[in-house]
């Protein structure tokens, strides 16, 4: 091989190395300086919700939970018409909301809620007004959900014995 | 690794409950799920080196797929997953800043979602078709939650038979 051949791919290898090494910055500060779009219409509608946390978006279904300190619920909004839909029957005096999930057509909420002295979870049907609990099995408390789009399937965080696994539960 | 189905007993709701697909390390703290809107993929956040990372799994066979480009960004947090599982947004480090994040996974490119200066992250949660993302955010101690529009951005990633709506807003 003549030495400057050699050169020609010595440098190669130099570019394909720096490439690779820098290849996930190039690829994360590719687009810098695009800023994300805000919904502002939306937005105001928020933030007339008040402190607001834990959004889960599903269609035109947004739930999060919001209101002002010491009273926040869940609150379920309808993206389409930039409205709140009534949640008959889920929000309670006496429980706290931590984190909720919804399906694609509205009508299923989980919730994972303070009350009394536990943290239980907690399926709501939106049309027929009813709220279950759902049991966790081994016992657990109960943090963090993420339900399929059908609403049929439930991720749910749970912390047994100081660690926290993943339950996968099937909903009826 | 097949999934076995496990029934719990008959109680008035007739739940199913599934394991979850075991992480690479057996017995191991596993956090913020979150399912595909197909319910086909699980994202978990597990510690590899001390660090929090995210793990992506086929829940069925518990397969792990590759993240390459999020492999030098951790601590992840808050993972929110399209409706195949296609686009993965969640929360990375970058220098001192968390900083959120689209990983499309059909093309490689990994996407900073910049926003306004003064604001962090906290949680995000991504329409399952990837036309809208909600990101919750501390914006001077206070914590509330506001939509961005991703369609410009974006392929949408959509449910079989399902119609093609736009991204924006439309308020009466």
């Amino acid at each position: 091989m003549s030495i400057a051949r050699g050169m020609v791919l010595q440098r190669r290898r130099g570019a394909a190395l720096l490439l690779a090494v820098l290849s996930p910055t190039l690829l994360l500060t590719g687009c810098l300086g695009d800023q994300l779009r805000p919904l502002p219409g939306l937005n105001q509608r928020l933030s007339q919700l008040g402190n607001g946390h834990d959004p889960a978006l599903s269609g035109r279904w947004l739930a999060l939970i919001a209101g002002q300190q010491g009273r926040q619920q869940v609150q379920l909004i309808d993206l389409e018409r930039g409205l709140p839909v009534p949640l008959i029957g889920l929000n309670r005096p006496d429980s706290q909301p931590l984190s909720v999930a919804v399906d694609l057509s509205g009508e299923r909420l989980v919730v994972v809620r303070q009350r009394e002295d536990r943290t239980e979870l907690v399926l709501h049907r939106r049309t027929l007004m009813a709220t279950e609990r759902l049991p966790i099995e081994p016992a657990g408390v109960p943090r963090q959900i993420s339900l399929s789009a059908d609403g049929r399937l439930l991720a749910v965080e749970v912390s047994r014995g100081g660690i926290w696994q993943v339950d996968l539960l099937e909903l009826p | 690794m097949a999934l076995v189905l496990l029934l719990v007993g008959c109680g008035p709701l007739g739940l199913r409950r599934q394991p979850a697909p075991p992480g690479a390390l057996g017995a191991e703290n596993r956090e913020q799920p979150a399912l595909s809107g197909d319910g086909r993929l699980l994202a978990s956040l597990v510690e590899r080196g001390g660090r929090s990372t995210v793990l992506l799994q086929d829940r069925r066979s518990g397969q792990v797929l590759p993240l390459p480009h999020l492999r030098d960004h951790q601590p992840h947090s808050a993972p929110s997953l399209s409706w195949t599982g296609r686009y993965l947004a969640l929360l990375i480090q970058q220098g001192p800043h968390r900083q959120a994040v689209l990983q499309d996974r059909a093309s490689g490119r990994l996407l900073p979602l910049m926003l306004p200066a003064g604001r962090e992250p906290q949680r995000l949660s991504l329409a399952a078709d990837g036309r809208r993302i909600a990101i919750e955010l501390l914006d001077d101690g206070q914590r509330r939650v506001e939509l961005f529009d991703l369609s410009g951005l974006l392929e949408p990633d959509l449910a079989p038979g399902l119609r093609q709506s736009g991204g924006g807003e439309v308020l009466p």
